[in-house]
């Protein structure tokens, strides 16, 4: 579904992925660990499109189709969602407005039809209860005055209502206590399916405990200097990142 | 006597206007705005703009300027001495105008829509006595020049609820005095919403009179071309315990230009009182211009005023996470727009108002670049 290879990413003239390739197939769930300034947000942000990322070499495929030449918007449209690390406060859009929007903009451009507002509301109403998304919340500006928490659950309500083939979680561990943490990571584990492919990028093997993934892959100074199974995880976290950094790849 | 009274008050206004002539950009106030290179002498020419009131609510009285005898309640009120000149030859150059009163006590539930049409100078008077309440949908139609002199007394515990929208008009020229004066526990609420012109200018002066006297003022532009559109307040707390808020936010295209200029003053013993402003603008064109400038004169104590101005491009965080979720480019723009505007709209009282004034914004917003 995903197919990465030899990709070098520029921002502001300065190469931060110097050579990353990853493969990722339908149903699997891949993890990318990795210390600050290894180029982790670097892949998110180019795998969702946006400006200001160059790709100077490499490509990269998304069921056969090359994604850079896609708009962000028909990236979504298409079945890409990026869980972002710092979803933006957008005061004077509410938070209903703002799904409902996005989910008819989506359904547009695969030409399909909108859905009225008693059907959004409905959808919404259904996927919102088991993440404990209040209507409330709903009610309120998008992610205006929302606790770090809710931010992250919503970022995980929009996965379930969007349904994406590949979805990418950027550090959607941060800043969440334990309880919030579990309740995200249920979230997301329900969404898992074989025709899902999710890519979870995350600084600590904590959040892996609770999504489990089917590979892991570390990335420093921009590229995967190391791959293996789950357990590659518990090592990382008895080791730290500084040995396998040092190694040659 | 009346008649005498109004004939001084004219040669006062004659001779205010013969001294200053047309205000030019090398004149502080009208650096931005400047109404003699657009119009040269052509404004000075006595010739009465129209009017019109579409349906008076039951209950308001509603009288001509042009004829003779005006009631008590008229001459208790025109033609407060000014040294604004464009006011002053409001009533210098005019021949008429209208004069409404809102009686005592009075609530009236339906909306006085009033125009002002053509070329030339208008005079105007809202008039809300103790206690009174009413709507007022204030709409100026195009016109190569007009000046418009408008007084609104709100005497103690009235409420007023001013909304102006001011459409776009590529040529014309557009010009506006309100004198507002606002007596103990009167409540003045104003919304305007302009799309520019060659030249439009809304000024108001707002004496806040009595305690707990307040003036809530708000706006919103959308410009595009090369319109042009001004605010520009004076709001004077002369009585302690008074408040006033300040909120305009202005969508700034093309080579458009979007000044607002906002000066409070707390006089002195106006102990206590409140004051907050607030200017925002968006440029988006390259040739776009937006001059803000609140300042704040004062002379009490313990007086609470903040203020604040800030030129900006649309936030490309904010834009991404849009598209991220699918929402092409233009309608997020156009949504992230619509919501820098919103928090100026959601002042209005009136839902019916508040969503004309959404609508003319939506409209102007898909054609803005």
């Amino acid at each position: 579904m995903l197919e990465i290879k030899n990709l070098h990413v520029a921002v502001d003239g300065k190469e931060i992925l110097k050579g990353l390739t990853l493969s990722i197939q339908p149903g699997e769930v891949h993890a990318i660990m990795g210390p600050n300034g290894s180029g982790k947000s670097t892949l998110s942000y180019v795998l969702a499109g946006r400006s200001g990322y160059d790709i100077t070499e490499g490509s990269i495929r998304y069921n056969g189709e090359d994604l850079a030449a896609l708009a962000p918007e028909e990236r979504a449209a298409k079945g890409v969602f990026l869980a972002m690390q710092y979803p933006v406060e957008i005061p004077g859009v509410t938070t209903m407005t703002f799904l409902k929007t996005a989910l008819n903009a989506q359904r547009r451009q695969r030409g399909e039809k909108d859905l009225d507002a008693v059907a959004v509301l409905k959808l919404m109403r259904a996927k919102a209860r088991t993440l404990n998304v209040s209507e409330e919340m709903l009610k309120r500006a998008l992610n205006v005055g929302f606790s770090g928490g809710e931010k992250k659950r919503l970022e995980i309500l929009q996965m379930a209502l969007f349904e994406p083939r590949l979805a990418i979680l950027d550090e959607t561990d941060s800043g969440l206590d334990i309880d919030a943490l579990r309740l995200v990571a249920e979230g997301v584990n329900a969404l898992r399916g074989p025709l899902r492919a999710m890519l979870v990028i995350t600084h600590y093997q904590r959040l892996l405990d609770y999504i489990v993934p089917d590979r892991i892959h570390v990335l420093a100074k921009g590229r995967i200097v190391a791959e293996g199974g789950k357990e590659l995880a518990l090592e990382l976290e008895a080791k730290g990142y500084e040995q396998l950094v040092k190694e040659p790849a | 006597m009346t008649l005498a009274l109004n004939l001084d008050r004219k040669a006062q206004a004659a001779a205010v206007v013969h001294s200053h002539g047309l205000p030019h950009r090398r004149i502080e106030e009208w650096k931005y705005s400047d109404l003699k290179a657009v119009l040269g002498e052509r404004a000075l020419v006595a010739v009465t703009a129209e009017w019109q009131v579409q349906n008076l609510p039951a209950g308001v009285e509603m009288f001509d300027l042009s004829e003779p005898n005006p009631p008590a309640w008229v001459m208790g009120h025109i033609a407060h001495p000014t040294q604004n000149v464009m006011r002053a030859a409001s009533l210098a150059l005019s021949a008429g105008g209208v004069a409404v009163r809102v009686p005592k006590a009075a609530a009236i539930a339906d909306v006085l829509k009033l125009d002002f049409t053509g070329p030339g100078h208008v005079r105007a008077l809202l008039v809300l006595e103790e206690g009174a309440s009413l709507t007022l949908l204030e709409s100026p139609g195009p016109s190569d020049f007009r000046n418009v002199g408008f007084e609104i007394v709100i005497g103690a515990g009235a409420s007023l609820e001013h909304v102006r929208i001011a459409p776009a008009a590529d040529d014309a020229i557009l010009v506006e005095e309100a004198d507002v004066r606002i007596a103990a526990g009167g409540r003045y609420r104003a919304h305007f919403a302009g799309f520019g012109s060659k030249l439009s200018r809304m000024e108001l002066e707002i004496a806040l009179e009595g305690a707990a006297a307040q003036a809530q003022l708000s706006g919103v532009s959308v410009l595009d071309g090369r319109r042009h559109s001004d605010i520009t307040t004076h709001v004077i707390h002369r009585h302690g315990d008074t408040g006033s808020t300040q909120l305009f936010k202005h969508v700034v295209g093309g080579q458009s230009r979007a000044v607002y200029q906002g000066r409070v003053t707390v006089a002195k013993g106006a102990n206590g009182s409140d004051s907050n402003q607030t200017a925002k603008a968006l440029l988006l064109g390259e040739g776009a211009e937006a001059d803000l400038k609140p300042e704040l004169e004062i002379f009490a104590d313990d007086v609470k005023c903040v203020h604040g101005a800030a030129v900006g491009d649309l936030d490309a965080d904010s834009l991404f996470y849009l598209r991220a979720r699918g929402i092409p480019e233009a309608q997020a723009r156009g949504l992230l727009l619509q919501a820098f505007l919103e928090d100026a709209v959601v002042q209005i009282a009136s839902a019916d108002q508040r969503e004309l004034v959404r609508n003319e914004l939506l409209s102007a917003l898909k054609a803005v670049t």
